[in-house]
Parts: C-alpha cells; structure tokens; sequence
C-alpha cells in the first residue's frame, strides 16, 4: 500500500527528474554544433544524455500517476526492518559536516574532525559528548600526523599549530 | 600458453618485491575490515583512498585497491553470517542460511566454508582470469570505435535496467551519472559545458566527491535518520572453527559449481554478484541431498553463495583489464584509480604496462592465500572490528569520508559538494534508486563519447558505421532486446488476461 505522502513524494520526484532533465536540455541546446570531420560537436551527447534523463522523468510520472512506481520501497520504515525518520539524528549528522566545514580553516583538521566525530556518534544516539569527543581528537591527531609526516599531504594545523609545530599548512 | 605463463612469472617476480607484497598485505587486511563493518564497502574505501594516488607508485597502489576490492569479498560473509545484515546485495543469498548456522551454534563451520570456499572458488577463478585475458584482448585488439562504444552502451543498459528491481530507476540514476560526466571542459574541442562559470566546475566532477558522497554521507545519513535506534543481535562466535568430514562432503562439489556459476557472471558486462549467488543458492538447494536443512541452516547454502560471490569478483576484472569496462561500482573506481595515473585498461595494457597488469594478477593470486590465513585463524580479531559501536563507526567513517574529498584540492567547496552528493544518496537509498549506475555513468560516460566521437570521426560523419560492424551491430540489438523484450512480455500479458 502506498500512503498519501509517499504518492506526493513520488510525484516530487519525478517533476524533479523531469525539470532536470528540461533544463539540461535547454543548456545543451545553446552548445555550439560545429564538430569537424565527426560531423558532431560538443553538443550532442548532452542533447542525447539531457533527453534521456527528460524521458525517463515523464516515465517515473506515469509510473506514479498510474498507481505508483513499480516495485517501490516501502513507506512503511518496520517493513524495512527500520524505525520511523528520526529528524534529530539525521540533524546531528548535518550539524557535524557543517561544523567542520566552517572549522577547517579556522580551528585545523584536528579539532574540525574530532567535532564531527562527537556529532555523528551524538546522531547515532551516543550520550557521553566528552568521551566522543577524546575519541575524535585522537582519531583526528593520528589521522593528521599519518597524513601530514608519512604522506606529505598538507592539512590545516589551525588553533593547534603550537603544538603540532610547522606541521601542515 | 608459454607466453602467458612468462608474463605471469615475471607478474610474480613484481608483486613478490617486499614493497608490493606489503601493500597487498594493507590493501587485503583494510579489505577484509571494511568488508566486516557494515556500512563501508570496497567502493567507498577505494574512493577515499583515490587521492592518495598523487604519492604512491602506480603498481603498489593497484596492487592495494585490488587487495581491498577482493578482501572485502572475504570479510563481508563474517557479517552476514554473525549479524544477519548483509552489508551488500551479493551477500543476501549467504544471509539465508549463514545466520541461521550460526544461530544453532554452528557459527564457526559457516565461516570456515565460507573462507575455505572464498579461496578455492578466488584461486580458480585467477586461473581462468590468467588464461582468458589474453584470449579477450586478441580479440580486443580488433574492435573498432564504434564496437567499443556499442560495448559501453550494452554495459550501461545491463548495469541500470536489467540489474535491480526497476528499470526506470537504474535509468534515472545511470542518466544523473552521465549528465555529471559531462560538467567541465569537452576534450576535444575545449567547449565548457554544464559549468555555468562556475571555476570550480571546469575540471569536472570528481569521482572521489561522488562517490564517497554517496556511500559515506548518504549511508551516514540514512543510517542515522533509519537505523540508528534499531538493536542489532550479533551470534557469537562460540564452539570449533573445524568443518566435520560432512562438512567437507557437502561444501567441495557446491564451492565448484559456484565457481561455474559465478566466474562467467562475472565476465559478462552484467557486473554484479547478486545474480550468480541466487543461482548458486537455488542450485544448491535443488542437488542437495538435504534439502529439508534449507532454511534452518543447510551448510551448502553458505558454501555456494559464498564461493560465486567471490569467483564472480574476480570475473569482473577480465572486462575491466581487458576491455576497460567496469561492471560494478567498485570496478569504475578502480578504472578511476588507473586513469589517475594516466593508464587506460583495454587490450593495449596489456602491451604497454605489461609488468604492471601481470604483477597485478600475480598479486591475486597471493592475495587469496593472505586473505584465508587473515580470515579463518584470526578470525577472532575480526569479530572484534564487527563490535565497534556505531557511533564510532560512523563518526570515523565521516571523519576518513571528509578527508578523502577535502584533501583533492585542500576546498572547503569539495565539503560543500560531498554533502550535496551525500543528500542525493540519501534520496537514492530512501526511495530505492541503484547508487552503482550513477558511479559507472561518471566515469565510463566520457570514454563512451570519445569512443562516439572517433567511430563518427573515422566515418566522416555517417552514423550506419555503428549498423555495419557486425559486432557493434548486434551489441546494439541485443541492447535494445534487453529493453524491449520485458515491455512485450508484460504487454502480450496484459492482453491474454480478462479485463475485468
């Protein structure tokens, strides 16, 4: 059985896929066609790609208008052996890479890694934040001094560049 | 024949070098652990590795990502068999009986067949990768353009609709992977396309930030949202690892007949283990003499499945070497990993990187005999992988998953990418979309148009050239077969059925 909201999202979706379609198309129209002894430019795999996608997006409409896609996943998360869409999980997750996005070049590898560390095992229902968070510091560290010394790739050393020296970048 | 076997021993020569015999050591032992964690597979691990590939040297570094490729092969029945969650779907059919072997304490049996049965079905089936790959690159040889890219659209069609429970949505997907291929510059004319002036757009996608977008964040993501509050049950391991003298008798005859099934599924550009292991299973069932235990733990149906997982991952390798044609995810990112070093796999590696293709395969076959000893007397040490809580799981996933992307060009803007590409997984995996056609899509997508391009170049123009070469003549029909004949089937059932 497919519930109401699970027929919007589909409907969603395939509009989704439908107007991407629609705009790579409209895009690959205006490359230039010129394409010497081939006698195809730049422009006409994209056409064919753009198309594809365009058909495939009324494909997956009719599908969903026509009484739902075939063989769909369930909407109903215990079929699936899951619990029902647990918003504060999936928002701890998000909140670790955005720290360590605007981290990185600010407090360094380390302490943007061990932040998304103590994140993520907080979405994953974690409840010690201080020993997570130990964990992610000496993930981060090993991580870093592995990188950084072994394999000369550069990472940002940030707030702790005293104490890890000339290290990184 | 004598050929192939002074390739082959000068391939040994180069991987038994202390240095590559170490990295065959890291590449199985890193397999076999992202193969026993659930939630990271060889795909993701060898896509987080990619950048690594600026400093190391080509032969180690494939050496490696084929040691990962394979070992997770090994490590993914430990999971299956003690947790009941395959961590992918060529382990589901293992799934069916492993599990319940080791819910009647019977754990350790399941895993040696399935070890032992690994190793035998991966030794046979080096063996016949070592004498059919420079069959297949003869032939190779003589392939034109337009048989190329009439191979590529085959594989393309086989991996997107014929795999997987919706046509449309492998379609979707394959059609998202190739559109991505297309952002950056055109290599031909030097034309941007798709970048809309965007700086950061003009080199492409980045198979790395795809990738691990998908897997890492995606699953990261879906985990959290789905499955973070579910109890997991792992059996313990409990009791001898010895197989008894029945054991042996009803495993050997299925590890042979899965190798049969599986190292063919493998060749054929129809990627994927999934396939092969249900056959095996189903066979199994049908010539056993205990086809009442089927369901409760019958040790052929471990056996089987097991042993065609692995001989069909190692049939993978002859399209991908021979031909440069990747049939599963993990495939296009080893393609990825060579293209990095600027080396095209298709007949002519074998010519021009001779000893690093032969070392490579010799590698295999060391490798396969690394990764029985890694996994039937250590197994203990891997349980122990397989008891890591998950939030630490995945806060070191993410951790290893944001390095891969940030380290391609020290941009914080490949973070913003990877978690874009990570919703988009999310998406993919809510509302059952395949994640492998996007990937295969990426990156074959531009060899495909090349390909494309030089067939129409050669042609000056005239597209019958892809009509007039028997071989991509009937590649083409034999596509378009495979899309159409399911439409007539359902149609002309439709029809003989009352309306009612």
């Amino acid at each position: 059985m497919r519930s109401a909201a699970g027929a919007r999202t589909e409907l969603v979706v395939a509009v989704g896929v439908l107007t991407l379609g629609l705009f790579a198309l409209v895009t690959a129209l205006s490359l230039p066609s010129s394409g010497g002894y081939s006698g195809i430019g730049p422009n006409a795999i994209p056409i064919a790609v753009a198309s594809g996608l365009a058909v495939v997006g009324v494909w997956l409409l009719i599908e969903a208008l026509t009484g739902g896609w075939r063989a769909r996943t369930s909407d109903h998360p215990e079929e699936r052996g899951e619990h029902a869409f647990h918003a504060p999980a999936f928002a701890w997750v998000t909140a670790g890479l955005f720290a360590q996005m605007a981290l990185m070049h600010t407090a360094g590898f380390v302490l943007a890694a061990a932040l998304l560390f103590a994140c993520v095992a907080r979405g994953f229902g974690s409840v010690r934040p201080v020993r997570d968070g130990t964990i992610g510091v000496v993930l981060g560290l090993a991580v870093f001094l592995f990188f950084v010394k072994f394999l000369n790739v550069g990472l940002p050393a940030g707030w702790l560049r005293p104490v890890l020296g000339g290290a990184g970048i | 024949m004598t050929e192939t076997l002074d390739a082959l021993l000068s391939g040994f020569a180069i991987a038994l070098t202390p240095t590559n015999l170490l990295w065959g050591f890291v590449g199985v032992t890193l397999g076999t652990a992202v193969g026993v964690l659930p939630g990271v597979g060889p795909a993701l691990t060898v896509a987080m590795l990619l950048p690594l590939t600026v400093k190391l040297d080509p032969t180690g570094a494939l050496i490696m990502f084929a040691g990962i490729y394979y070992g997770a092969m090994y490590g993914g029945s430990t999971t299956t068999i003690l947790l009941n969650t395959p961590g992918e779907s060529a382990s589901i059919a293992t799934a069916l009986e492993g599990n319940k072997m080791a819910k009647r304490g019977r754990a350790g049996p399941a895993l040696a067949t399935a070890a032992i049965g690994s190793f035998v079905a991966g030794s046979i089936s080096v063996v016949l990768l070592t004498l059919l790959a420079p069959i297949v690159v003869e032939v190779a040889l003589r392939f034109s353009p337009a048989d190329y890219f009439a191979l590529m659209v085959f594989a393309f069609v086989t991996v997107a609709a014929v795999l997987g429970s919706s046509t449309v949505r492998g379609l979707t997907t394959l059609f998202i992977g190739l559109l991505l291929g297309l952002v950056g510059i055109d290599e031909t004319t030097g034309q941007m396309r798709f970048a809309f002036g965007v700086p950061e757009l003009l080199d492409g996608i980045d198979v790395v930030v795809l990738a691990v977008g998908l897997f890492a964040v995606g699953e990261a993501l879906y985990g959290a949202a789905y499955q973070s509050r579910v109890k997991e049950k792992i059996e313990r391991l409990s009791g001898s690892l010895m197989m008894t003298r029945d054991d042996w008798r009803r495993s050997w005859p299925a590890w042979l007949r899965a190798t049969g099934i599986g190292f063919p599924f493998g060749t054929i550009p129809a990627g994927g283990a999934e396939i092969p292991t249900f056959l095996s299973y189903a066979v199994e069932k049908k010539f056993s003499k205990h086809p009442e235990e089927f369901g409760h733990g019958a040790i052929e149906g471990v056996a089987g499945p097991e042993a065609a997982n692995n001989a069909s991952s190692t049939g993978v390798l002859v399209p991908l070497l021979t031909l440069g044609i990747p049939t599963s995810a993990t495939a296009a990112i080893l393609l990825a990993a060579f293209q990095n070093y600027g080396i095209q796999p298709g007949p002519l590696l074998f010519q021009t990187q001779g000893a690093l293709v032969w070392g490579l395969i010799a590698s295999l076959y060391i490798g396969n005999v690394l990764l029985l000893i890694l996994n039937l007397p250590l197994i203990g040490l891997w349980v122990k992988v397989l008891a890591i809580p998950k939030p630490w799981l995945y806060g070191g996933i993410l951790i290893f998953a944001t390095l891969g992307a940030y380290s391609l060009h020290q941009s914080v803007i490949d973070l913003v990418t990877l978690y874009v590409f990570g919703l988009l997984g999310f998406a993919m995996r809510r509302w059952g979309f395949p994640v492998a056609p996007a990937v295969i899509g990426l990156i074959l997508g531009p060899l495909a148009e090349t390909q494309f391009r030089r067939a129409l170049s050669i042609s000056q123009g005239d597209p019958s050239v892809f009509f007039t070469s028997p071989i991509s003549a009937s590649l083409l029909a034999l596509t378009a077969a495979l899309i159409v004949v399911p439409w007539i089937v359902r149609l002309s059932r439709r029809k003989t059925q009352p309306t009612a």
